[in-house]
C-alpha cells in the first residue's frame, strides 16, 4: 500500500469515526444507564436516514436543516417506546431485554421496507461531492461537516450529562440507582429521558448518513453491531471512552475492510471475543455501569 | 423438579395428551400432501433446535444467539461427507457432524462462555457470523458462495420420519439429562452462578457441555436441512433468522422445561405459515410484534399455562387474569 | 452460655500464610496469617470494609489471593478453583444470601448435598434424602416444597445455611448469618451452630451481633484494614485497647466485662 492509499483510508477513517462515535454513544448511554442492550438502536439510525430523505424529497428542506426536526421526532419516539416496551421488561432477565428490542427492530425495519421499498437512496444536494484536497488525499466537505456536527453534538450531550440536573440525575441512576432514588430522583422518568437521548442521537446519525452513503432499510444492523463493538473497545464509563473507541474502531474497520474485505466480520468478531476474554473492561474504561 | 415415586394425576394426564399426539404425529403422513409434510418437517427440524437451544439457554440460562453456526457446520459436515470420495451414507455424515459441532463448540464455549449476559449474546452471535464467512471464503472446501448439492432425496416421509425420531431422542435425553446431576447443575448455575460455584460445581464443565450438546442438535438439525434442500449455501444456512427461530419457538413454549420447545416451535410454525398467508409483505413486522407480546406477557411461554389449565380444568386453581398480568407489573420500574 | 472445650493438640485444619490481597490500588487484605484449628469455632469480627469477606472470598475460591498461601488439611488450595475447594470439605455462606430463586427449598438443598465433599458417592436421590435431614436440622422441614424466592429473610439465611451443610463439610465459613435476625432468632442461630460444631464441623463466624460472637467463640480474631490486629481468647480480645479504638468503642468493653462479671 503506497502512502497516498494509506493516507486516504486514514482520512476516510477520521471521518467516520465522527458518526460511529454519535451511534455509539447513544447506544452505551442506554446500556451504561439502564442495562439494555438495545439491538433496535439501528433501527433508530434507518428512521433517521429515511425521515431526512423524505424531508429533503418532499419539502426540499436541506438535510443539514432537518437534522433538529430529526432528532426532535427521534427523541419523542424514543421515548414513547421506553414508556410503552422497554418499561415493561427492565427488571426481567437480560433475554427479555434482548428479544424485546431484537423484536422492535425487526417490526421497524419491516415497516420501513414495506413503505419505503428496499431501494437504496441518498440524499444528494448541490454540493454533494465537492470537497477539499490536501495534497493527494481527498476531503469531502460533506464528511467534514458530518464529523464537525457529530462532535458537536457528542460535545452538547457530555455538557448536558455534566453540568445539568438532568444530566446528574442520570449518571447518578447509572452508578447507583437506590442512591439516586433516595436522592429523590424519578428512575422512571430518568430511563425515558436517557432512552429517549440515545434514540436522538442515533437519529441524528442517520441523517448524517443519509448525506454520505447509499442506504437501504437494512442500514441498521452493521450499526448497532459497531455501537456494541466501540462500547466494548472503550468500556461504558464515559464519553471520552466512546470517542477513544469509534477512533479505534473506525481504523481498525477501514484497515481491516481494505485488506481482507471477505474476512472483515470475521476478523471483528474475532477481536471483540479476544477482548472481552482477555480485558472485559475495555481498552481505556472501567465498568463502572455495565 | 420434584421427583417422586409415581406421577401425580396432572402428570399423567400430560403424558395421555402427550402420547395421542405422538401417535398423531406418526400416522400423520398417510393423511397430509407432500406439501403440508414439509412444514410439519420444518416444524420437527425447529423442534430439534429449540430442543438443543433450551439446554444453553433454557436451563442454564445463557442466551447464546449463534447456533445457526452450529446448523450450518452441521450441514456442510454432513454434505461434504456425503460428496467425497469416502461417500459416506447420510446418518454416519449426520452423526459425525454432530459430533464435529459438539466438539468445537466445547472448544469456542471455554473462553466464550466466562463471559456474562449481553457479552457472551453478541459474541456466539460473531461466532455465527464468523462461520459463515469463512463458509464464503472457504472456496477449496465449500465451494464458497455458490454452495454444494447433496444426493437427491425426495421421498418427504424419509425426513419427516428421521426428523421425528430426532426429536422423540431428543425429548428423552432432555429428561435424563434434566434429572440427572448435570441437570441439577444446569439449573443451579441459572439460579446463581456464584452459589453453584461455592457448591462444589464446575460451572465451566457444566456450561460449555450445555453449549455443546445444543451445537450436536443445531448440527443434526442442519444435517437434516441440508439433504432435504439438497442445495446448500452459506447465504442459507447461516441466517440468523434460524437463530431467532430456534429461540422464539423455546420461549413460546417455555423455556427450561421439557416439551415446551416441541410445543413452540409447533405454535411458531402455525403463527409462521398463518402469518405468511395472510400478510406476505408485513411477515417479519406480526413475527416481531408476536415476540414482542410473548416477551411482555408470558415471557414463561405456554408451557406453565397448560400445566395450568390441567390445574384449573380439574377445578383445583381459580384463572386469575391478574396472575398474568402481574408478571408484568413485576418487571416494571416504578 | 458457655464456649464448648476444645482438646488441646488440635490441628490446624486451615492455616493461612501472609495473605495479601490487592483491588488495583487498594488492599483489602494485607499479611494476614491465620490459622483454624480443627473442631474450634472461630470468631472473626472488625469493622466494615476490614476485608472478611474478601479473606472467605480468597479461601474458598471465589477470588484469588494476590499473595500469599492457603493451606486446607495440608493442600495448598491457593489456586484451587472454587469448586474444587467445596469438594475437598470446605463449605461457605454469603451474607447477601444467594439461593438458588427458582429452585424449591429442598432442590437447593440436594445440590450441595450432590456436589459437595460427600457428593460423589451419592445420586440424586440419595441427595434429596440427605437435603432432607439437613432441613430438619435447619428446621426449614416444612418449607421443603416452597420456591426459594418465596421465603422470608430468616427462612432465607437456614436455607443458606442448610445449602453449605449439606456439603457436609468439615470447615464452615458463616458470613454474618445473624445479620437482620432479633434476638430470639440469634439465640436460636447460636444454638444451631453449637450443635453443628459439636457435630465435628469446624466454624469460622463472621458477625457483628457481639453477643452471639462472645458466647459461641472458642477463639476471635480481628481484623482491621485488612490487617489482624488480634487474636485469641475472646475475654482477653475485647480488652485489647486496640480492638476497643478500632471497633468496639468504650462503652461495649465495659459492658462485656459487667457482663462477664456476671457469670
Amino acid at each position: 500500500m503506497n502512502p497516498t492509499e494509506f493516507g486516504q483510508i486514514a482520512v476516510n477513517a477520521v471521518l467516520l469515526s465522527g458518526i460511529l462515535a454519535l451511534v455509539a454513544l447513544g447506544f452505551s448511554l442506554v446500556w451504561g444507564i439502564m442495562n439494555i442492550v438495545n439491538l433496535s438502536h439501528g433501527a433508530f439510525v434507518v428512521l433517521g436516514a429515511y425521515l431526512t430523505f423524505f424531508l429533503h424529497e418532499l419539502v426540499g428542506l436541506d438535510p443539514f436543516v432537518t437534522i433538529p426536526i430529526v432528532m426532535f421526532a427521534l427523541f419523542l419516539l424514543g421515548f414513547g417506546v421506553q414508556q410503552v416496551l422497554i418499561n415493561q421488561v427492565i427488571r426481567a432477565p437480560l433475554l427479555a431485554t434482548f428479544l424485546l428490542t431484537f423484536g422492535l427492530e425487526i417490526l421497524i425495519v419491516n415497516l420501513v421496507n414495506y413503505f419505503f421499498k428496499a431501494d437504496l437512496r441518498s440524499v444528494t444536494t448541490r454540493y454533494t461531492g465537492t470537497g477539499m484536497s490536501l495534497g493527494p488525499l481527498r476531503i469531502p466537505y460533506i464528511r467534514l461537516a458530518a464529523l464537525g456536527i457529530s462532535l458537536l453534538l457528542v460535545a452538547v450531550t457530555a455538557a448536558f450529562l455534566k453540568s445539568t440536573r438532568q444530566g446528574r440525575a442520570i449518571r447518578a441512576t447509572g452508578m447507583d440507582i437506590d442512591a439516586a432514588r433516595l436522592t429523590g430522583v424519578k428512575v422512571a422518568q430518568i430511563y425515558a429521558l436517557t432512552f429517549a437521548i440515545g434514540a436522538s442521537l442515533a437519529g441524528g446519525a442517520g441523517s448524517l448518513l443519509s448525506m454520505i452513503v447509499p442506504f437501504d432499510p437494512n442500514l441498521g444492523e452493521t450499526y448497532t453491531q459497531r455501537a456494541f463493538v466501540i462500547c466494548v473497545l472503550g468500556g461504558l464509563g464515559d464519553v471520552g471512552n466512546v470517542i477513544l473507541g469509534a477512533i479505534l474502531y473506525a481504523f481498525v474497520d477501514v484497515f481491516v475492510g481494505a485488506r481482507l474485505p471477505e474476512l472483515s466480520q470475521a476478523f471483528t468478531f474475532g477481536v471483540l471475543v479476544l477482548l472481552l476474554v482477555l480485558r472485559p473492561q475495555g481498552i481505556a474504561g472501567k465498568k463502572l455501569y455495565a | 423438579m420434584p421427583e417422586r415415586r409415581g406421577l401425580r394425576v396432572g402428570q399423567w394426564i400430560g403424558l395421555a395428551v402427550t402420547a395421542v399426539l405422538l401417535v398423531g404425529l406418526l400416522i400423520l403422513p398417510k393423511f397430509q400432501s407432500q406439501y403440508d409434510l414439509l412444514t410439519y418437517t420444518r416444524f420437527l427440524v425447529l423442534a430439534l433446535m429449540a430442543q438443543g437451544w433450551n439446554l444453553i439457554g433454557g436451563y442454564t440460562g445463557y442466551a447464546a444467539f449463534g447456533n445457526v453456526g452450529f446448523f450450518g457446520l452441521g450441514a456442510y459436515t454432513t454434505g461434504l461427507l456425503m460428496l467425497s470420495k469416502l461417500q459416506v451414507p447420510f446418518f454416519p455424515a449426520l452423526f459425525c457432524g454432530a459430533l464435529l459441532a459438539g466438539l468445537i463448540a466445547a472448544l469456542i464455549g471455554l473462553p466464550v462462555l466466562r463471559l456474562k449476559g449481553h457479552y457472551f449474546a453478541i459474541a456466539t452471535l460473531g461466532v455465527a457470523e464468523a462461520f459463515r464467512q469463512i463458509a464464503d471464503t472457504w472456496d477449496s472446501l465449500t465451494q464458497g458462495s455458490t454452495g454444494i448439492d447433496l444426493p437427491v432425496r425426495t421421498e418427504g416421509e424419509f425426513f419427516y420420519y428421521s426428523a421425528l425420531a430426532f426429536v422423540v431422542l431428543g425429548v428423552l435425553v432432555t429428561i435424563a439429562l434434566r434429572r440427572s446431576k448435570i441437570g441439577y447443575a444446569w439449573v443451579a448455575i441459572r439460579g446463581d452462578q456464584d452459589a453453584a460455584r461455592m457448591l462444589g460445581i464446575n460451572t465451566t464443565a457444566m456450561k460449555v457441555l450445555a453449549f455443546a450438546f445444543s451445537a450436536m442438535f443445531a448440527a443434526i438439525a442442519g444435517g437434516l436441512t441440508a439433504y432435504q434442500n439438497i442445495h446448500v449455501t452459506p447465504g442459507d444456512f447461516f441466517k440468523i433468522e434460524y437463530t431467532l427461530q430456534m429461540i422464539i419457538a423455546t420461549i413460546i413454549g417455555g423455556t427450561g422445561t421439557i416439551l415446551g420447545p416441541v410445543l413452540g416451535a409447533g405454535v411458531y410454525q402455525l403463527l409462521s405459515n398463518y402469518v405468511w398467508t395472510r400478510f406476505l409483505e408485513l411477515h417479519p413486522t406480526v413475527l416481531g410484534l408476536i415476540i414482542i407480546l410473548f416477551i411482555i406477557f408470558l415471557p414463561r411461554g405456554l408451557m406453565p399455562v397448560l400445566t395450568g389449565s390441567i390445574e384449573v380444568a380439574r377445578g383445583r386453581r381459580r384463572f386469575r387474569l391478574q396472575a398474568l398480568l402481574a408478571n408484568v407489573r413485576a418487571h416494571r420500574v416504578t | 452460655m458457655e464456649a464448648p472445650a476444645v482438646a488441646q493438640s488440635a490441628e490446624a485444619l486451615l492455616q493461612a500464610r501472609s495473605v495479601t490481597k490487592h483491588f488495583g490500588g487498594v488492599a483489602a487484605l494485607q499479611g494476614v496469617d491465620l490459622e483454624i484449628r480443627r473442631g474450634e469455632i472461630l470468631g472473626v469480627i472488625g469493622p466494615n470494609g476490614a476485608g472478611k469477606t474478601t479473606f472467605v472470598n480468597c479461601i474458598s475460591g471465589m477470588d484469588k489471593p494476590t499473595s500469599g498461601t492457603i493451606l486446607f488439611k495440608g493442600v495448598d488450595i491457593t489456586h484451587m478453583p472454587g469448586y474444587a475447594i467445596g469438594r475437598l470439605g470446605l463449605a461457605r455462606t454469603f451474607q447477601v444470601v444467594k439461593p438458588l430463586r427458582q429452585l424449591n427449598v429442598i432442590d437447593n438443598v440436594a445440590v450441595g448435598a450432590m456436589f459437595g465433599a460427600g457428593g460423589s458417592k451419592r445420586n440424586t436421590s440419595q441427595a434429596r434424602a440427605r437435603a432432607e435431614q439437613v432441613l430438619e436440622q435447619v428446621g426449614l422441614k416444612h418449607r421443603s416444597t416452597h420456591l426459594a424466592a418465596d421465603l422470608t429473610l430468616p427462612d432465607l439465611k437456614r436455607l443458606e445455611l442448610a445449602k453449605a451443610l449439606a456439603m457436609d463439610p468439615e470447615l464452615l465459613f458463616l458470613d454474618e448469618v445473624m445479620a437482620g435476625l432479633n434476638p430470639t432468632e440469634v439465640e436460636r442461630a447460636m444454638q444451631m451452630l453449637q450443635t453443628i460444631n459439636s457435630s465435628g464441623i469446624t466454624l469460622f463466624v463472621i458477625e457483628h451481633v457481639m453477643k452471639a460472637i462472645m458466647g459461641i467463640s472458642d477463639r476471635i480474631v480481628v481484623l482491621h484494614f485488612g490487617k489482624k490486629i488480634a487474636e485469641g481468647d475472646p475475654s482477653k480480645v475485647i480488652e485489647n485497647p486496640q480492638v476497643i479504638e478500632a471497633y468496639l468503642g468504650e462503652r461495649f468493653a465495659k459492658r462485656a466485662r459487667g457482663e462477664r462479671q456476671k457469670r
